[in-house]
């Protein structure tokens, strides 16, 4: 590919430092009228190489010369001995798209394209929408480091304790979170003879209702801690996300890091016989 | 009468959430809402200009005081606090994606940013700058993302209208482009 670069477009530019670990070989020789090379791992993805090159190259956006830009970007796919396809499949899929849309200007066709259908334009677009996101980044990055020398009261002093608080509703997350440090804390507590009880999903939600509807409302974490065996903790669990999916009742947190409380939620209250 | 003024920065100083309008009004409801916008304008510009360490802004809806930037050093050596833990670059390219485009899916983004987000999702979601709000209609019901009320304060936005604007935003691209 290094036989399309024409020489008269390399261009002085700051440009991220120069890579000294390079490896030698294979790789150097892809990119050796280049100075430097960045890392792979330097780009966000393969939107961000592609505008690396686009913005190395000072070509406009919505006219890419693809064989230019295809060579460079292969280029650095060289660089690499071998893909991690978990961390480079993206960068795969691009080259793919880059080389069909080379293939879409070079093929002879049986009837030449439409004057205003492009194959570029799809890309051009998406280059153009993330570029959007660089710069909303930029500027949330900027914002970041504004706000880290600023400081607020509420930094300081917990929000005093109301009448009223404002509860959250809880996700999946946040109950899965503090079961499995209970679990963690549990595990540490000293192995008890198993019963070899058998306990049931429904006779379980049952109790959980029941209990509910006793004492209106439940600590999560000590509910589960209550239950005599691993087996029933975890069946109790369940039961809790069962109800909870059900919508019959529902589960709030007064402050982050505070004790996750549950609740029969109102219509079920009111429709209990 | 020209006690509002002070009367709101006494609000203001005794209140740790950022004090809304409406609250204001309750407090003040003899008050009309131009008048109190107006003195809380004329305060934030004197606490801006005057020799003060502190100053007035409207945060996550509502006015709040904090200390300029210059006064950092003294501030975190009081608190003990070393340096703030800051966003990744993948994490911050995927709350642009989210703000712009909520309620938006883990795909949605995917698409726009041309790689995985799900673990960028994950840090946003345990740092609440992002919230699940339901699942969007489509197969496989896939969840939907939108903002907190903590991403705002974070950035030290009033509300989604302060991130760049589509005008403002082709203009930094036309310039690029040029």
């Amino acid at each position: 590919m290094t036989e399309v670069r024409d020489p008269s477009q390399e261009e002085d530019q700051p440009v991220p430092p120069p890579e000294p670990a390079e490896p030698a070989g294979a790789a150097a020789a892809a990119e050796p009228a280049e100075g430097y090379q960045v890392k792979l791992e330097f780009f966000e993805g393969p939107l961000d190489l592609l505008l690396f090159l686009i913005k190395k190259k000072k070509v406009d956006i919505h006219d890419i010369p693809v064989a230019v830009i295809t060579g460079e970007y292969l280029g650095y796919l060289r660089t690499r001995d071998r893909i991690n396809l978990d961390r480079e499949a993206e960068f795969l899929l691009m080259a793919a798209l880059l080389i069909y849309i080379k293939s879409q200007f070079l093929l002879p066709r049986e009837q030449p394209l439409e004057p205003d259908v492009d194959p570029r334009r799809e890309l051009a677009e998406r280059l153009e929408d993330y570029r959007r996101v660089k710069i909303v980044s930029a500027r949330l990055r900027d914002l970041e480091e504004e706000q880290s020398q600023v400081w607020r009261r509420a930094a300081l002093t917990a929000p005093l304790p109301e009448e009223d608080l404002d509860l959250v509703e809880v996700s999946l997350f946040d109950l899965a979170e503090s079961f499995f440090a209970m679990m963690k804390r549990k595990q540490a507590e000293p192995p008890k003879v198993l019963k070899g009880k058998e306990i049931s999903l429904a006779e379980k939600m049952d109790e959980i209702v029941a209990a509910l509807k006793a004492r209106g409302v439940l600590d999560f974490l000590d509910y589960l801690d209550a239950q005599e065996t691993l087996e029933e903790a975890l069946v109790a669990f369940f039961c809790l996300l069962e109800l909870i999916k059900a919508r019959l009742v529902i589960a709030v947190q007064e402050q982050l890091f505070h004790a996750i409380k549950v609740w029969l939620r109102k219509e079920t209250k009111d429709e209990a016989p | 009468m020209s006690d509002l003024k002070p009367a709101l920065e006494a609000l203001i100083f005794i209140s740790v959430e950022p004090l809304t309008m409406d609250k204001i009004r309750e407090v003040l409801p003899e008050r009309s809402e131009e008048e109190i916008s107006a003195a809380l304008e004329e305060l934030a510009s004197e606490f801006e200009s005057g020799p003060r360490a502190i100053r007035l802004t409207q945060t996550g809806g509502g006015w709040v005081f904090s200390t300029k930037p210059d006064y950092d050093a003294p501030v975190r050596k009081l608190l003990q606090i070393e340096r703030r833990k800051k966003l990744s670059p993948a994490a911050l390219e995927t709350l642009s994606v989210v703000a712009y485009h909520q309620p938006a899916t883990a795909p949605e983004v995917m698409s726009i940013r041309g790689v995985d987000s799900t673990t960028a999702l994950h840090t946003l979601l345990e740092n609440k700058l992002v919230k699940i709000s339901g699942r969007r209609d489509a197969p496989g019901r896939p969840l939907l993302y939108r903002t907190t009320e903590k991403f705002l304060a974070y950035f030290g936005l009033n509300s989604l209208d302060d991130l760049p604007q589509e005008e403002e935003l082709r203009k930094i691209l036309e310039a690029g482009n040029a």
